[in-house]
């Protein structure tokens, strides 16, 4: 059930499902099947409110956010993923030129941020 | 435009030669067999760090597919670190049953691995200590005589390393040499937080070790990740015996970018971003203390790749598992966050990071199928890959010696 933001992140309802996502592993899988439209409108709906995200995750100890500002901070982590791909890659969902993605595996993949 | 160091490298050894390197070494089988006889088998190894087994009784399973074999690296109730053979005395079976990737972790709180397949115990010193129905054991069985088959274990900067051989050649320190006073005073041990990546990779463990030793590719390869490198180089050359170091330089960081800015701000944790001097390097790194630096590469024989910033540092290594095969594994070490928001910057830097490794690995099984084909017979190598070149030296010495 996806949980429902508090008025000044109303932007990001529609993103919610698709990318408060806990782990990196997760975020790679959505990102690699995105469209670069999707991409774009996540970037620029999210980008102006990372500050507010960060400032309520803050309160909490690390990897102790809970509610809506846990999936308020996955979404913001699911922007780390994908903004590379917005200001370098010029949209493409997968890396330019890289080695098959899910060849490589990250250790902490599945732990949840 | 690059800026060429004030020697060229080539000029600072040329007992390395400057002509073409054989294609032979990465291809073939028998050459891959004498390397894992000659070196896997006799130099020390890098396997791991001190804080993943932090606590007594804490353990973890290295697997060394080139040997057949695996480790168990364990710290014992005395705080020691041994390593021993993942081979059960009884009937050969893994002790430590392995979860299935390249390394396990585990904890006794005894201090004991058991065995699962009948129960046979043994301490951290790796003695048996304890064997279900030991009175149905024939008079000769002294359980008192039998250990887990020992690995060479030495330490380093919090670097724990291994030794094959019965007798290894020479202790860590002496394998080490020069590398000791290069390093003495980087805090290694304030960067601790990790994050691995690894990969099977259908190439050789050399071809690999190549694509991360020079710093040509850039400009090309990381078009993509790091378009602001535009302009590196490398100076500080150093030999040391069989291992070899470098500093590299940069005159420009990556292009601001929102998210790239936002992340640098909370916590400068990336390589190609300025301002992430957080102690005062050793003295021998960077000695000019120019503002152009970048990271310190270093290659520890025959198979750890270290690259040192201000701030952060990695490593690469390579594990041969056949002529045209390697495991390799990639570490991004960090001070832990200490916030929410670090952790969102920090992952950042590492994912920027992840994706130039994925842009570094993208050429190394196209290389080794081409080279494979026999039809190419020698590379040419500039003076950037200076690296390489001593690898080929060092490396092709050890296998046509006894």
């Amino acid at each position: 059930m996806t949980a429902t933001l508090p008025k000044d992140f109303s932007v990001l309802q529609p993103f919610v499902q698709k990318w408060a996502l806990p782990t990196e592993y997760e975020r790679g899988v959505e990102r690699r099947r995105s469209t670069p439209t999707e991409l774009k409108a996540f970037y620029d709906a999210i980008l102006p409110l990372v500050p507010q995200i960060l400032k309520r995750a803050d309160k909490y100890s690390i990897g102790k956010i809970e509610g809506v500002d846990r999936d308020l901070f996955y979404m913001a982590m699911s922007l780390v993923e994908i903004a590379p791909h917005i200001e370098f890659y010029n949209g493409s969902p997968g890396v330019p030129f890289a080695f098959q993605e899910d060849r490589m595996i990250g250790v902490h993949y599945k732990q949840p941020d | 435009m690059n800026t060429v160091p004030r020697m060229p490298h080539h000029d600072r050894c040329p007992e390395l030669g400057t002509g073409p390197i054989p294609v032979e070494p990465y291809i073939s089988q028998e050459y891959y067999e004498k390397e894992i006889e000659k070196i896997y088998k006799r130099d020390w190894l890098c396997v791991g760090r001190v804080e993943e087994i932090a606590k007594a009784g804490d353990y973890k399973v290295k697997r060394l597919d080139f040997a057949n074999t695996s480790a168990i690296i364990m710290r014992g109730k005395d705080g020691d670190i041994r390593s021993f053979h993942n081979v059960c005395r009884h009937r050969g079976n893994k002790v430590v049953t392995e979860t299935g990737g390249e390394e396990t972790f585990g904890n006794s709180r005894a201090a004991v691995v058991t065995c699962r397949f009948h129960g046979w115990v043994y301490d951290a010193k790796g003695q048996l200590i304890n064997v279900p129905q030991e009175d149905r054991f024939a008079a000769c069985f002294d359980k008192s005589t039998i250990s887990l088959v020992p690995i060479h274990t030495d330490i380093w900067e919090g670097f724990i390393w291994i030794n094959l051989a019965e007798t290894p050649r020479q202790t860590l320190r002496e394998f080490l040499g020069g590398l000791v006073e290069h390093y003495a005073g980087y805090p290694f041990h304030t960067m601790t937080d990790v994050h691995t990546y690894y990969a099977h990779i259908n190439c050789n463990w050399k071809t690999g070790m190549d694509a991360f030793c020079e710093g040509y590719h850039v400009p090309t390869i990381h078009a993509g990740s790091l378009p602001g490198l535009t302009n590196m180089w490398s100076d500080n050359l150093m030999i040391f015996g069989d291992h070899r170091s470098l500093s590299a330089f940069s005159s420009e960081a990556n292009p601001p970018t929102p998210v790239g800015n936002a992340a640098n701000d909370i916590f400068s944790a990336s390589i190609v971003a300025k301002a992430q001097d957080r102690f005062a390097l050793p003295p021998g790194i960077n000695p000019t203390r120019s503002n152009h630096f970048g990271f310190e590469e270093t290659i520890v024989f025959p198979n750890l790749l270290i690259q040192c910033g201000g701030g952060l540092w990695f490593t690469h290594q390579f594990w041969p598992t056949s002529q045209n095969s390697c495991m390799w594994e990639g570490k991004y070490y960090l001070q832990a966050p200490e916030t929410n928001s670090e952790l969102w910057a920090q992952r950042y830097a590492v994912t920027l990071q992840r994706n130039a490794w994925y842009e570094d690995t993208a050429t190394m099984e196209d290389t080794q199928r081409a080279l494979s084909s026999g039809f190419l017979k020698e590379m040419h190598f500039m003076d950037e890959e200076i690296l390489l070149r001593h690898a080929f030296r060092v490396i092709d010495d050890r296998v046509n010696s006894n």
